[in-house]
Protein backbone atom coordinates (compact mmCIF):
# COMPACT_ATOMS: atom_id res chain seq x y z
CA UNK A 1 0.00 0.00 0.00
CA UNK A 2 1.40 3.67 -0.83
CA UNK A 3 0.51 7.03 0.44
CA UNK A 4 -1.23 9.56 -1.47
CA UNK A 5 -1.93 13.14 0.32
CA UNK A 6 -5.61 14.67 0.60
CA UNK A 7 -5.37 17.86 0.44
CA UNK A 8 -8.96 19.70 0.96
CA UNK A 9 -9.80 22.88 -0.29
CA UNK A 10 -8.51 25.38 2.31
CA UNK A 11 -4.65 24.71 2.20
CA UNK A 12 -4.59 23.79 -1.82
CA UNK A 13 -7.03 26.76 -1.88
CA UNK A 14 -5.95 30.04 0.49
CA UNK A 15 -2.66 28.39 2.18
CA UNK A 16 -0.40 26.78 -0.29
CA UNK A 17 2.26 27.46 2.21
CA UNK A 18 1.31 25.25 4.73
CA UNK A 19 1.29 22.48 2.11
CA UNK A 20 5.10 23.42 0.96
CA UNK A 21 6.03 22.54 4.98
CA UNK A 22 3.96 19.31 4.90
CA UNK A 23 5.83 17.81 1.93
CA UNK A 24 9.68 19.53 2.63
CA UNK A 25 9.00 17.83 6.25
CA UNK A 26 7.54 14.31 4.86
CA UNK A 27 10.55 14.86 2.22
CA UNK A 28 13.03 15.15 4.83
CA UNK A 29 12.06 12.52 6.50
CA UNK A 30 11.85 10.19 3.96
CA UNK A 31 8.17 9.25 3.86
CA UNK A 32 6.80 9.28 0.32
CA UNK A 33 3.95 10.53 0.24
CA UNK A 34 2.79 10.92 -3.76
CA UNK A 35 0.18 13.74 -5.33
CA UNK A 36 -3.49 13.03 -4.57
CA UNK A 37 -6.47 11.61 -6.65
CA UNK A 38 -9.32 13.78 -8.45
CA UNK A 39 -10.98 14.87 -5.21
CA UNK A 40 -13.81 16.92 -4.45
CA UNK A 41 -14.29 18.33 -1.25
CA UNK A 42 -14.09 15.94 1.59
CA UNK A 43 -16.69 16.98 2.45
CA UNK A 44 -17.14 19.48 4.91
CA UNK A 45 -18.08 18.03 8.25
CA UNK A 46 -18.79 21.19 9.56
CA UNK A 47 -20.79 22.22 6.48
CA UNK A 48 -22.25 19.48 3.55
CA UNK A 49 -23.21 17.07 6.30
CA UNK A 50 -25.35 19.56 8.12
CA UNK A 51 -27.36 19.97 5.16
CA UNK A 52 -27.83 16.69 4.16
CA UNK A 53 -26.45 13.52 5.39
CA UNK A 54 -27.05 11.38 2.87
CA UNK A 55 -25.39 13.59 0.11
CA UNK A 56 -22.33 13.71 2.78
CA UNK A 57 -21.96 10.40 2.67
CA UNK A 58 -21.54 9.55 -1.12
CA UNK A 59 -19.37 12.39 -2.40
CA UNK A 60 -17.17 10.98 0.75
CA UNK A 61 -17.68 7.53 -0.63
CA UNK A 62 -16.73 8.71 -4.17
CA UNK A 63 -13.59 10.21 -2.35
CA UNK A 64 -11.91 6.65 -0.65
CA UNK A 65 -13.10 4.73 -3.85
CA UNK A 66 -10.33 6.98 -6.04
CA UNK A 67 -7.73 5.96 -3.19
CA UNK A 68 -8.76 2.51 -2.98
CA UNK A 69 -8.34 2.15 -6.92
CA UNK A 70 -4.93 3.63 -6.52
CA UNK A 71 -4.00 0.91 -3.66
CA UNK A 72 -3.32 4.36 -1.66
CA UNK A 73 -3.63 5.14 1.55
CA UNK A 74 -5.12 8.49 2.25
CA UNK A 75 -2.65 11.28 4.11
CA UNK A 76 -4.78 13.94 5.28
CA UNK A 77 -3.33 17.46 5.64
CA UNK A 78 -6.58 18.74 7.12
CA UNK A 79 -8.48 17.89 10.49
CA UNK A 80 -12.01 18.48 9.28
CA UNK A 81 -11.17 16.09 5.95
CA UNK A 82 -9.61 13.17 8.06
CA UNK A 83 -12.92 13.34 10.39
CA UNK A 84 -15.31 13.35 7.08
CA UNK A 85 -13.45 10.53 5.37
CA UNK A 86 -13.05 8.19 8.52
CA UNK A 87 -16.37 8.97 9.54
CA UNK A 88 -17.69 8.09 5.83
CA UNK A 89 -15.20 4.79 6.26
CA UNK A 90 -16.11 4.15 9.82
CA UNK A 91 -20.18 4.35 9.11
CA UNK A 92 -20.18 2.10 5.60
CA UNK A 93 -17.92 -0.39 7.61
CA UNK A 94 -19.61 -1.19 9.93
CA UNK A 95 -23.30 -1.25 8.26
CA UNK A 96 -23.81 -3.67 5.25
CA UNK A 97 -27.02 -1.74 4.74
CA UNK A 98 -25.55 1.93 4.46
CA UNK A 99 -22.47 0.34 2.03
CA UNK A 100 -25.14 -1.42 -0.26
CA UNK A 101 -27.50 2.06 0.07
CA UNK A 102 -24.41 4.43 -1.19
CA UNK A 103 -22.81 1.74 -3.56
CA UNK A 104 -26.21 1.94 -5.57
CA UNK A 105 -25.55 5.81 -5.80
CA UNK A 106 -22.09 5.19 -6.76
CA UNK A 107 -23.15 2.94 -9.87
CA UNK A 108 -24.79 6.08 -11.52
CA UNK A 109 -20.53 7.23 -11.59
CA UNK A 110 -19.39 2.98 -12.15
CA UNK A 111 -17.95 3.50 -8.48
CA UNK A 112 -17.39 1.20 -5.85
CA UNK A 113 -17.06 1.39 -2.09
CA UNK A 114 -15.36 -2.40 -0.80
CA UNK A 115 -13.30 -0.64 2.23
CA UNK A 116 -9.87 -1.27 1.66
CA UNK A 117 -7.75 1.41 2.42
CA UNK A 118 -7.18 3.34 6.07
CA UNK A 119 -7.21 7.02 6.57
CA UNK A 120 -4.15 8.79 8.40
CA UNK A 121 -4.18 12.75 9.96
CA UNK A 122 -0.32 13.74 8.95
CA UNK A 123 0.87 14.39 12.41
CA UNK A 124 -0.32 10.80 13.12
CA UNK A 125 2.64 9.90 10.49
CA UNK A 126 4.69 12.50 11.89
CA UNK A 127 4.57 11.35 15.84
CA UNK A 128 5.00 7.83 14.30
CA UNK A 129 8.58 9.00 13.14
CA UNK A 130 9.25 11.36 16.03
CA UNK A 131 12.78 9.70 16.89
CA UNK A 132 13.16 10.14 13.01
CA UNK A 133 12.22 13.70 13.80
CA UNK A 134 14.60 14.21 16.72
CA UNK A 135 17.49 12.66 15.17
CA UNK A 136 17.22 15.12 12.02
CA UNK A 137 16.85 18.32 13.99
CA UNK A 138 19.83 21.20 13.34
CA UNK A 139 18.78 24.17 14.57
CA UNK A 140 16.41 22.96 18.07
CA UNK A 141 13.45 25.60 18.92
CA UNK A 142 15.06 26.34 22.01
CA UNK A 143 13.65 28.77 24.52
CA UNK A 144 10.48 29.38 22.29
CA UNK A 145 7.33 28.50 24.29
CA UNK A 146 4.37 27.18 21.75
CA UNK A 147 1.00 26.94 22.37
CA UNK A 148 -0.39 24.09 20.80
CA UNK A 149 -3.56 24.22 19.23
CA UNK A 150 -4.73 20.02 18.77
CA UNK A 151 -8.36 21.48 17.47
CA UNK A 152 -11.47 18.86 17.61
CA UNK A 153 -11.46 16.99 14.79
CA UNK A 154 -7.81 15.38 14.96
CA UNK A 155 -9.35 13.83 18.54
CA UNK A 156 -12.63 13.43 18.33
CA UNK A 157 -15.43 11.69 18.21
CA UNK A 158 -12.41 9.01 19.16
CA UNK A 159 -14.96 6.48 18.44
CA UNK A 160 -14.12 7.26 15.23
CA UNK A 161 -11.05 8.69 15.09
CA UNK A 162 -8.93 6.53 17.55
CA UNK A 163 -5.73 8.79 18.04
CA UNK A 164 -4.53 10.24 21.03
CA UNK A 165 -6.72 11.05 24.04
CA UNK A 166 -9.81 13.00 23.75
CA UNK A 167 -9.87 14.94 26.41
CA UNK A 168 -6.27 15.43 27.31
CA UNK A 169 -3.99 14.88 23.89
CA UNK A 170 -0.43 14.73 24.07
CA UNK A 171 0.84 14.01 21.01
CA UNK A 172 1.04 17.45 19.58
CA UNK A 173 2.91 18.22 22.83
CA UNK A 174 5.25 15.71 22.54
CA UNK A 175 6.44 17.09 18.47
CA UNK A 176 6.70 20.73 20.20
CA UNK A 177 9.08 19.42 22.65
CA UNK A 178 10.66 16.94 20.05
CA UNK A 179 12.29 20.02 18.36
CA UNK A 180 13.69 21.45 21.52
CA UNK A 181 10.83 23.85 21.85
CA UNK A 182 8.73 24.42 25.31
CA UNK A 183 4.51 23.40 24.91
CA UNK A 184 2.71 25.88 26.58
CA UNK A 185 0.19 24.10 29.12
CA UNK A 186 -2.43 26.46 29.50
CA UNK A 187 -6.17 25.46 30.59
CA UNK A 188 -8.26 26.07 27.57
CA UNK A 189 -6.04 23.89 25.17
CA UNK A 190 -8.80 21.40 24.69
CA UNK A 191 -11.15 23.96 23.42
CA UNK A 192 -12.58 24.55 20.13
CA UNK A 193 -11.04 27.65 18.33
CA UNK A 194 -14.45 28.58 17.17
CA UNK A 195 -13.81 28.45 13.95
CA UNK A 196 -17.14 26.35 12.34
CA UNK A 197 -19.31 28.93 14.27
CA UNK A 198 -18.17 31.58 12.27
CA UNK A 199 -20.51 30.23 9.37
CA UNK A 200 -23.45 31.04 11.37
CA UNK A 201 -22.61 34.01 13.76
CA UNK A 202 -19.24 35.60 13.57
CA UNK A 203 -19.61 37.44 17.23
CA UNK A 204 -19.30 34.21 18.74
CA UNK A 205 -16.89 32.61 16.75
CA UNK A 206 -14.90 35.52 18.17
CA UNK A 207 -15.49 35.03 21.86
CA UNK A 208 -14.75 31.39 21.60
CA UNK A 209 -11.27 32.93 20.03
CA UNK A 210 -10.68 36.02 22.60
CA UNK A 211 -10.85 32.90 25.56
CA UNK A 212 -8.41 30.95 23.84
CA UNK A 213 -6.02 33.45 23.37
CA UNK A 214 -6.44 34.80 26.79
CA UNK A 215 -5.65 31.46 28.03
CA UNK A 216 -2.46 31.29 26.24
CA UNK A 217 -1.14 34.55 27.10
CA UNK A 218 -1.99 33.99 30.65
CA UNK A 219 0.49 31.30 30.27
CA UNK A 220 3.39 32.46 28.47
CA UNK A 221 3.09 32.03 24.61
CA UNK A 222 5.57 32.91 21.89
CA UNK A 223 3.57 31.73 19.15
CA UNK A 224 0.84 28.91 18.06
CA UNK A 225 1.30 25.28 17.12
CA UNK A 226 -2.23 24.29 14.65
CA UNK A 227 -2.45 20.72 13.04
CA UNK A 228 -5.61 21.78 10.90
CA UNK A 229 -6.21 24.83 7.91
CA UNK A 230 -9.75 25.74 9.73
CA UNK A 231 -8.21 26.53 13.55
CA UNK A 232 -5.23 28.13 11.28
CA UNK A 233 -7.33 30.67 9.73
CA UNK A 234 -9.00 31.31 12.81
CA UNK A 235 -5.99 32.24 14.40
CA UNK A 236 -3.74 33.83 11.83
CA UNK A 237 -6.76 36.08 10.24
CA UNK A 238 -9.42 36.38 13.12
CA UNK A 239 -7.17 38.00 15.84
CA UNK A 240 -6.83 41.15 14.24
CA UNK A 241 -11.15 40.78 14.42
CA UNK A 242 -10.87 40.06 18.32
CA UNK A 243 -8.54 42.91 18.89
CA UNK A 244 -11.27 44.92 17.33
CA UNK A 245 -13.90 43.21 19.39
CA UNK A 246 -12.51 43.43 22.76
CA UNK A 247 -10.08 46.23 22.44
CA UNK A 248 -6.88 43.84 22.66
CA UNK A 249 -3.52 43.61 21.16
CA UNK A 250 -2.94 40.19 20.54
CA UNK A 251 -0.02 39.21 17.55
CA UNK A 252 0.70 35.62 18.06
CA UNK A 253 2.68 34.47 14.95
CA UNK A 254 0.77 31.28 14.12
CA UNK A 255 2.28 28.48 12.38
CA UNK A 256 1.54 25.06 10.86
CA UNK A 257 3.38 22.27 13.03
CA UNK A 258 4.74 21.27 9.64
CA UNK A 259 6.25 24.58 9.61
CA UNK A 260 8.35 24.98 13.09
CA UNK A 261 9.98 21.02 12.05
CA UNK A 262 11.13 22.29 8.92
CA UNK A 263 12.44 25.62 10.33
CA UNK A 264 14.06 22.76 13.06
CA UNK A 265 15.13 21.13 10.21
CA UNK A 266 17.24 23.59 8.96
CA UNK A 267 15.35 24.47 5.94
CA UNK A 268 15.04 28.61 5.30
CA UNK A 269 11.71 30.95 5.68
CA UNK A 270 11.83 31.80 1.98
CA UNK A 271 11.76 27.86 0.71
CA UNK A 272 8.78 27.90 2.83
CA UNK A 273 6.79 30.98 2.19
CA UNK A 274 6.89 32.24 5.44
CA UNK A 275 6.17 35.68 4.65
CA UNK A 276 3.06 35.06 3.11
CA UNK A 277 2.00 34.82 6.52
CA UNK A 278 -0.52 37.56 7.74
CA UNK A 279 1.42 37.70 11.21
CA UNK A 280 4.38 38.60 10.11
CA UNK A 281 7.21 36.07 12.13
CA UNK A 282 10.41 38.07 11.39
CA UNK A 283 11.01 38.87 14.82
CA UNK A 284 10.30 35.08 16.00
CA UNK A 285 12.54 33.93 13.39
CA UNK A 286 15.48 36.13 14.86
CA UNK A 287 14.91 34.64 18.30
CA UNK A 288 15.08 31.19 17.06
CA UNK A 289 18.14 32.15 14.82
CA UNK B 1 -47.42 28.17 23.76
CA UNK B 2 -45.23 25.14 22.39
CA UNK B 3 -47.23 22.01 21.87
CA UNK B 4 -45.74 18.54 21.87
CA UNK B 5 -45.56 17.03 18.71
CA UNK B 6 -45.84 13.17 19.05
CA UNK B 7 -44.93 11.71 16.30
CA UNK B 8 -41.70 14.26 15.88
CA UNK B 9 -40.53 13.16 19.29
CA UNK B 10 -40.61 9.36 18.12
CA UNK B 11 -39.39 10.45 14.81
CA UNK B 12 -36.35 11.96 15.99
CA UNK B 13 -35.95 9.15 18.75
CA UNK B 14 -36.09 6.52 16.08
CA UNK B 15 -33.27 8.08 14.01
CA UNK B 16 -30.86 8.39 16.64
CA UNK B 17 -31.93 5.92 19.90
CA UNK B 18 -29.28 7.14 22.49
CA UNK B 19 -31.19 10.51 22.28
CA UNK B 20 -33.93 8.71 24.86
CA UNK B 21 -30.82 7.72 27.06
CA UNK B 22 -30.55 11.56 28.44
CA UNK B 23 -31.45 11.78 32.33
CA UNK B 24 -30.43 16.24 31.92
CA UNK B 25 -27.33 16.37 34.16
CA UNK B 26 -26.23 19.20 31.73
CA UNK B 27 -22.89 17.69 31.87
CA UNK B 28 -23.04 18.95 27.85
CA UNK B 29 -23.62 22.08 28.26
CA UNK B 30 -20.76 22.83 31.43
CA UNK B 31 -18.07 21.11 28.73
CA UNK B 32 -20.05 23.21 25.79
CA UNK B 33 -16.88 25.79 24.81
CA UNK B 34 -20.28 27.69 22.63
CA UNK B 35 -22.45 27.59 26.36
CA UNK B 36 -18.97 29.12 27.49
CA UNK B 37 -19.04 31.77 25.11
CA UNK B 38 -22.07 32.68 24.90
CA UNK B 39 -23.06 32.64 28.88
CA UNK B 40 -25.58 29.96 28.19
CA UNK B 41 -27.80 30.98 26.36
CA UNK B 42 -26.58 28.67 23.57
CA UNK B 43 -27.48 25.43 25.78
CA UNK B 44 -27.28 21.79 24.08
CA UNK B 45 -28.97 20.63 27.04
CA UNK B 46 -31.78 22.21 26.24
CA UNK B 47 -32.20 21.53 22.42
CA UNK B 48 -31.99 17.57 23.69
CA UNK B 49 -34.58 18.63 26.45
CA UNK B 50 -37.18 19.89 23.32
CA UNK B 51 -36.14 17.24 21.44
CA UNK B 52 -37.33 14.48 24.26
CA UNK B 53 -40.65 16.68 24.45
CA UNK B 54 -40.94 16.70 20.51
CA UNK B 55 -40.97 20.42 20.33
CA UNK B 56 -41.09 20.65 16.84
CA UNK B 57 -41.53 24.49 16.01
CA UNK B 58 -39.38 25.51 18.81
CA UNK B 59 -36.44 23.55 17.51
CA UNK B 60 -37.17 23.84 13.53
CA UNK B 61 -39.03 27.15 13.19
CA UNK B 62 -38.00 29.13 15.88
CA UNK B 63 -34.46 27.65 16.11
CA UNK B 64 -33.91 28.62 20.38
CA UNK B 65 -32.00 27.70 21.11
CA UNK B 66 -30.11 28.25 17.85
CA UNK B 67 -28.30 24.40 16.56
CA UNK B 68 -26.28 26.33 14.21
CA UNK B 69 -24.20 27.48 16.91
CA UNK B 70 -23.12 23.95 17.84
CA UNK B 71 -19.06 24.07 17.06
CA UNK B 72 -19.14 20.26 16.58
CA UNK B 73 -16.10 19.82 18.88
CA UNK B 74 -17.36 16.80 20.08
CA UNK B 75 -17.01 18.18 23.91
CA UNK B 76 -20.19 16.71 24.94
CA UNK B 77 -20.13 13.35 23.24
CA UNK B 78 -17.45 12.43 24.72
CA UNK B 79 -18.17 13.81 28.27
CA UNK B 80 -21.97 12.50 28.21
CA UNK B 81 -22.54 10.13 31.01
CA UNK B 82 -24.95 8.36 29.30
CA UNK B 83 -23.23 8.09 25.47
CA UNK B 84 -25.86 10.67 23.81
CA UNK B 85 -24.75 11.32 20.65
CA UNK B 86 -25.50 15.11 20.86
CA UNK B 87 -23.70 16.31 17.70
CA UNK B 88 -25.31 13.45 15.73
CA UNK B 89 -28.58 14.61 17.03
CA UNK B 90 -28.15 18.21 16.24
CA UNK B 91 -27.12 17.52 12.63
CA UNK B 92 -30.13 15.26 12.23
CA UNK B 93 -32.12 18.52 13.41
CA UNK B 94 -29.96 21.08 11.01
CA UNK B 95 -30.91 18.29 8.22
CA UNK B 96 -34.83 18.48 8.66
CA UNK B 97 -34.64 22.49 9.02
CA UNK B 98 -33.32 22.33 5.94
CA UNK B 99 -35.06 19.92 4.57
CA UNK B 100 -38.19 21.24 5.72
CA UNK B 101 -37.62 24.60 3.53
CA UNK B 102 -37.01 26.95 7.02
CA UNK B 103 -34.34 29.21 7.02
CA UNK B 104 -30.63 28.12 7.69
CA UNK B 105 -27.13 30.60 7.14
CA UNK B 106 -26.47 31.53 3.96
CA UNK B 107 -22.76 30.67 4.15
CA UNK B 108 -23.63 26.71 3.78
CA UNK B 109 -25.72 27.49 0.63
CA UNK B 110 -22.95 29.35 -0.36
CA UNK B 111 -20.51 26.53 0.10
CA UNK B 112 -22.42 24.14 -1.44
CA UNK B 113 -22.60 25.96 -4.88
CA UNK B 114 -19.42 26.29 -4.73
CA UNK B 115 -19.15 22.52 -4.39
CA UNK B 116 -21.65 21.75 -7.20
CA UNK B 117 -19.74 24.29 -9.59
CA UNK B 118 -16.36 22.92 -8.59
CA UNK B 119 -16.02 20.59 -6.71
CA UNK B 120 -14.51 22.37 -4.19
CA UNK B 121 -15.40 24.23 -1.27
CA UNK B 122 -12.82 27.06 -2.02
CA UNK B 123 -10.76 26.82 -5.46
CA UNK B 124 -7.67 28.49 -5.80
CA UNK B 125 -7.79 32.16 -7.13
CA UNK B 126 -5.24 33.45 -9.54
CA UNK B 127 -3.52 35.04 -6.93
CA UNK B 128 -2.92 31.30 -4.78
CA UNK B 129 -2.30 29.54 -8.07
CA UNK B 130 0.95 31.91 -8.61
CA UNK B 131 1.86 31.67 -5.05
CA UNK B 132 1.64 27.24 -5.63
CA UNK B 133 3.99 28.46 -8.63
CA UNK B 134 6.41 30.27 -6.35
CA UNK B 135 6.55 27.20 -4.41
CA UNK B 136 6.68 24.91 -6.57
CA UNK B 137 4.10 23.21 -5.95
CA UNK B 138 1.83 21.03 -8.45
CA UNK B 139 -1.02 22.03 -10.26
CA UNK B 140 -4.26 20.91 -8.06
CA UNK B 141 -6.25 17.77 -9.72
CA UNK B 142 -9.93 18.28 -8.42
CA UNK B 143 -13.23 16.27 -9.75
CA UNK B 144 -15.02 16.53 -12.77
CA UNK B 145 -17.93 18.67 -11.79
CA UNK B 146 -20.07 16.83 -13.78
CA UNK B 147 -19.64 13.30 -12.16
CA UNK B 148 -20.08 15.27 -9.27
CA UNK B 149 -24.03 16.52 -10.10
CA UNK B 150 -24.55 13.26 -11.46
CA UNK B 151 -23.57 11.46 -8.06
CA UNK B 152 -25.99 14.25 -6.14
CA UNK B 153 -28.84 13.96 -8.53
CA UNK B 154 -29.23 10.34 -6.48
CA UNK B 155 -30.05 11.67 -2.98
CA UNK B 156 -31.61 15.12 -4.63
CA UNK B 157 -29.05 17.59 -3.08
CA UNK B 158 -30.05 20.59 -4.79
CA UNK B 159 -33.93 20.10 -4.17
CA UNK B 160 -33.36 18.70 -0.57
CA UNK B 161 -31.39 21.49 0.86
CA UNK B 162 -33.64 24.40 -1.03
CA UNK B 163 -30.84 25.50 -2.45
CA UNK B 164 -33.30 28.28 -4.55
CA UNK B 165 -35.26 29.30 -1.42
CA UNK B 166 -37.40 27.75 1.05
CA UNK B 167 -39.99 28.69 2.75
Amino acid sequence: MSNKYFLGCVIPGRLPYLEASARKTFEKLGIEISDQAKCSCCPDPTGTGLLDHQSWLVLGARNLCLYEESKSDIISLCSGCTESLKSVKYLLDKDENIKKEINDKLKSIGKKYKGTINVKHFAEILFENIDSIEKKVKKPLKDLRIAGHPGCHYLRPSEIIQWDNPLNPTTLDRLIEAIGADSVDYSLKNDCCGNPVEKSDKDVSYSMLQNKLKSMKENGTDCIACVCPACYQQFEFNQREVNKKFNTDYNFPVFYITELIALAFGLKAEELGLKFHRIKVNELLQKIS
Amino acid sequence: MQTVDFEFRKEIIKEDFSLSYCYQCGTCSSVCPVAFATDGVYNPRKIIEESLLGLKDLLLSEQNPNVWLCSTCQMCVEKCPQNVFLTEIFENLKNKIVQTGESYPDTFKTQAKAILENGLALSPTPPIIRRREELKLPKVETADSKELKKLLNTTNFVEKIHLNGGK
